[in-house]
């Protein structure tokens, strides 16, 4: 379970020069040059296209205990959780619902 | 200005403070020392990277597969920094270091929320300063709560659940009509069916897809 140190530190060394190379490079070009309407709004499909592709298999794939759900009670309790959000728009509703919900599946 | 941008900035730690609590403790139960932890989270400070990272570390995944899906999650700040530049084109190189660092998704769009309030683009970095450093005590300290507390948590509360749960409550705000819908439903199928990919590469292939079908959906909008 242990993740070993030098392969932690390598992935965040890697994490942050690259994210803060992310962050700095238009902000230290920005007399330089101008960035057109079409590339910014190519960029504002990202959250849609990898928070989405990080949550699936996750859940999907996820080998769980309740028979009457084959195991997937964790996608069941997402579905309902994104309804709640979609609702709520509050982060902490939505894990509260959740965890609560899969915790009472789960126990009972 | 500076502290018009702090107080600006407290509504939005209702967010924060549960996405910081997920984040300390999901760092106390994949066994990170307290060094890693912290560490981690002042060095690279953007969440959504640091959750998915210590995840697939966890599956142990190659440092390439885990830093390139790190960072195209990141990629967004770019987004965010080219809607900033303008402020900081007369700013001292230690300004735009600062600036740059603290850039998050809610110092982002409180300065937006805030966009016209401004008389000078300094009062605009002002503003942007002030919410950052609020911005920054509130999730680093409850990034410590969760550290700390994380440890009392029983395991029947299937923590690690509030990761996809965290992205679901971050990704659906921004599905601002039916194309980032159909963006996020592809990215999720695909997903799925790419899983068998070596190297997790399945969740970069299935992004990338993604992508291509929102600019595909889109073509043609700005045609001048």
């Amino acid at each position: 379970m242990r993740i070993e140190s030098l392969y932690f530190w390598q992935i965040v060394a890697g994490l942050s020069v690259g994210t803060f190379f992310i962050r700095s490079f238009l902000i230290f070009l920005s007399s330089h040059i101008r960035i057109n309407n079409r590339s910014k709004e190519i960029l504002t499909f990202i959250p849609a296209a990898i928070l989405p592709a990080l949550i699936a298999p996750l859940v999907f794939f996820h080998k769980g205990q309740v028979e009457a759900l084959h195991g997937k009670e964790r996608l069941f309790v997402l579905i309902l959780a994104t309804g709640v959000s979609y609702f709520a728009k509050n982060m902490l509703i939505t894990i509260g619902f959740g965890l609560t919900l899969l915790y009472f599946i789960t126990q009972s | 200005m500076f502290f018009r941008g702090f107080k600006a900035m407290i509504p939005i730690t209702t967010g924060i403070i549960p996405f910081g609590l997920v984040m300390g403790s999901v760092a106390q139960h994949a066994a990170l020392s307290t060094g890693q932890a912290l560490g981690m989270n002042f060095i690279v400070f953007a969440g959504a990277s640091q959750l998915a990272a210590i995840d697939l570390m966890l599956q142990h995944a190659s440092s390439a597969v885990v830093i390139a899906t790190g960072l195209i999650i990141n990629l967004r700040f770019m987004l965010y920094s080219a809607a900033f530049s303008p402020f900081t084109q007369k700013a001292s190189f230690l300004t735009k270091i600062i600036c740059s660092y603290s850039l998050t998704d809610q110092t982002y769009a409180v300065l937006k929320a805030n966009e016209d309030h401004f008389k000078t683009k300094n009062e605009a970095l002002r503003f942007y300063l002030g919410s950052a450093v609020c911005m920054m005590l509130i999730w680093h300290s409850s990034v410590v709560l969760g550290f700390i507390f994380g440890n009392f948590m029983p395991p029947s509360l299937s923590l690690d659940y509030a990761i996809p749960l965290s992205f679901v409550a971050l990704v659906l705000p921004t599905l601002k009509n039916r194309n980032y819908f159909y963006v996020a439903a592809a990215a999720s199928i695909l997903s799925v069916l790419l899983k068998p990919l070596p190297y997790n590469l399945g969740l970069l292939c299935a992004a990338l897809i993604a992508m291509a079908i929102g600019t595909f959906l889109t073509r043609g909008r700005y045609a001048d």
